[in-house]
């Protein structure tokens, strides 16, 4: 059985780790890293749907901050599991890893309903490299025109987005009364759904599949809780995903819903760090623990744990949700707290014809959006957001679809654009 | 080079947007731009106006770019300082608008892709700049 030595070591490497790893070698230009990945190659986990959709060829990932030839992959290999005051990290193939510290990033994988069916021909999950691969085969091979998602969350419906790109009937099955019931308010929800009627989709919401069908071995369809009996060929599972922890069961180390990390990404124990879908971090408002699993807050938890792995105490802010999906030609964006607790909160919001926008404010600052139809803004609410303004006055104007930069004070604003190196 | 935004030269007539749109369409010609090329180009400049105060605002070029940070694809990317979108590796997932402290990265008139200021490849002053009759915008 073959040991290895290490100062630095990555398990999993994905978005976060790629920005840890560029945060080590930046305060530690000599340190070794080491990551180890289950995949075969390096792609962008996300773009699996939008190469599905065919506006990419592959989910290949192009950026330069993984171009760094210090980092050395083993790839094809999986942690089965850690010993966290040894400092151990043990591979499939048997290998022992020694660690001075290491990151956790092993990202999150589906949940699989218990469904009759589950594993026909023809059903997938669609989380990862290889799902896509699957999917185009069973599409080169059989014959599809009705495809089946069930789970109306943010995979189903970036799932939903290529289906439609490449044409096919869709059908969508969430149990919940609403899509996107965390990324979206009711009204928000409601938007979403005539987007996907108009685009054609068919949106059958509380109800769900209770099992699938075969003919001749393959995928022909599913009994729906209600009695129906929908036609398949295709089906997807997308009702969520979990942060991938399982392994770590016997690790040592503090698990929630994910790996628990303090404000430096640091797991309870010391030298370890866990950052991107497998962590649970603090939201950014409302300091809930929680797992926020998306790729702007992978690539600042990677940050901020790589910076803390070299030694340079670093904080990392908490997490803030955002995202946005596209559905026919209707955006719809989200950020923060859209769904307020109580009436602490305040609460502007304007629907008007296929256009609305919600803003959600706490103690005169701006928590959380909900933006459909028109989201050019949305980065400047996120900013306003991150940096806990005071909006004051300016807040009547935040429903004014022309509110932009203009409407922030003056030296603010000439403070943000100087910032950016551009003088006024 | 950076282009430098004066907006207490700005009198809000949008020039700057029109020649971008001119300089982004495919004839490189006002009219044909206009009358003729459908999707007419974005342009990647806006004019934000409120009462008397007007500026040109386009994309910074930050120096550490959200955008580049939240690209899924690495679509959106630096070459010699300036942040440029490769329109071919770009899916439209609209992460970097919503990355864009400024809302200067916008929907593509395709959805496919989404819209940004380029700096006109670098190559001399960007006609936004040039044909600002009063300064508003500069090139340093």
């Amino acid at each position: 059985m073959s040991e290895r030595r290490v100062k630095y070591l990555l398990v999993g490497f994905s978005v976060a780790s790629w920005w840890a790893a560029r945060s080590i070698q930046e305060e530690d230009a000599e340190g070794q890293v080491l990551a180890v990945s289950e995949d075969e190659e390096l792609y962008s986990r996300p773009l699996i749907t939008y190469a599905l959709g065919g506006r990419v060829p592959g989910p290949a990932y192009w950026g330069d901050v993984v171009c760094n030839p210090r980092v050395t992959v083993l790839w094809g290999r999986k942690a089965v599991a850690l010993e966290a005051e040894e400092r151990v990290v043990h591979l499939d193939s048997g290998e022992r890893i020694v660690f001075d510290r290491a990151l956790i990033a092993t990202g999150s994988v589906p949940i699989v309903p218990s469904v009759e069916g589950k594993e026909l021909e023809g059903v997938f999950t669609f989380t990862k490299g290889k799902d896509l691969l699957q999917v185009e085969r069973f599409l080169a091979r059989y014959p599809v025109e009705e495809v089946l998602i069930l789970g109306g969350g943010f995979i189903g419906l970036k799932t939903c987005e290529a289906f439609l790109d490449r044409g096919f009937r869709v059908t969508l099955v969430e149990l919940a009364p609403r899509l996107l019931p965390a990324m979206l308010d009711t009204t928000g929800s409601k938007y979403l759904e005539r987007a996907l009627r108009q685009a054609g989709v068919r949106v059958i919401t509380e109800n769900t599949v209770t099992s699938f069908v075969d003919r001749r071995g393959r995928l022909f369809g599913a009994r729906l809780q209600d009695g129906e009996f929908l036609r398949a060929d295709l089906a997807v599972l997308a009702i969520g995903v979990r942060p991938n922890i399982e392994w770590l069961s016997d690790s040592g180390l503090s698990l929630g819903r994910g790996i628990m990390v303090d404000e430096h990404q640091e797991t309870s124990v010391q030298g370890i760090f866990a950052a991107g879908d497998v962590a649970e971090t603090k939201h950014y408002i409302t300091g809930e623990r929680m797992v926020v699993a998306i790729w702007p807050e992978a690539v600042r938890q990677g940050k901020v744990a790589g910076k803390n792995m070299a030694g340079r105490k670093v904080q990392y802010p908490g997490s803030l949700p955002l995202n946005v999906v596209e559905i026919g030609n209707v955006p719809l964006a989200s950020c923060g707290v859209v769904n307020p607790p109580d009436d602490t909160f305040e609460v502007l919001s304007r629907s008007e014809g296929d256009r609305y926008r919600k803003f959600v404010l706490l103690d005169g600052r701006l928590v959380g959006f909900v933006l459909v139809g028109d989201i050019e803004k949305a980065g400047l609410f996120v900013h306003l957001i991150r940096e806990r303004l005071s909006l004051h006055s300016l807040k009547d104007r935040l429903l004014d679809e022309r509110f932009g930069l203009i409407a922030l004070p003056a030296e603010y604003r000439k403070h943000l654009i100087q910032g950016a190196e551009v003088e006024v | 080079m950076r282009i430098r935004i004066h907006e207490e030269c700005c009198i809000g007539c949008r020039l700057c947007e029109i020649m971008c749109i001119v300089k982004h369409s495919r004839s490189g010609k006002i009219l044909k731009a206009f009358r003729e090329e459908h999707p007419r180009p974005l342009p990647r400049v806006r004019v934000e106006e409120e009462g008397y105060t007007s500026f040109a605002l386009q994309c910074r070029h930050c120096e550490e770019a959200p955008c580049i940070e939240n690209c899924m694809t690495g679509a959106m990317h630096r070459e010699e300082g300036v942040v440029l979108c490769d329109e071919e590796k770009c899916v439209g997932c609209l992460m970097c608008v919503m990355s864009c402290p400024f809302g200067a990265v916008q929907r593509g008139s395709e959805k496919k892709a989404v819209s940004k200021c380029d700096l006109c490849g670098g190559k001399g002053t960007p006609p936004c700049v040039e044909y600002c009759p009063n300064e508003a915008l500069t090139y340093e």
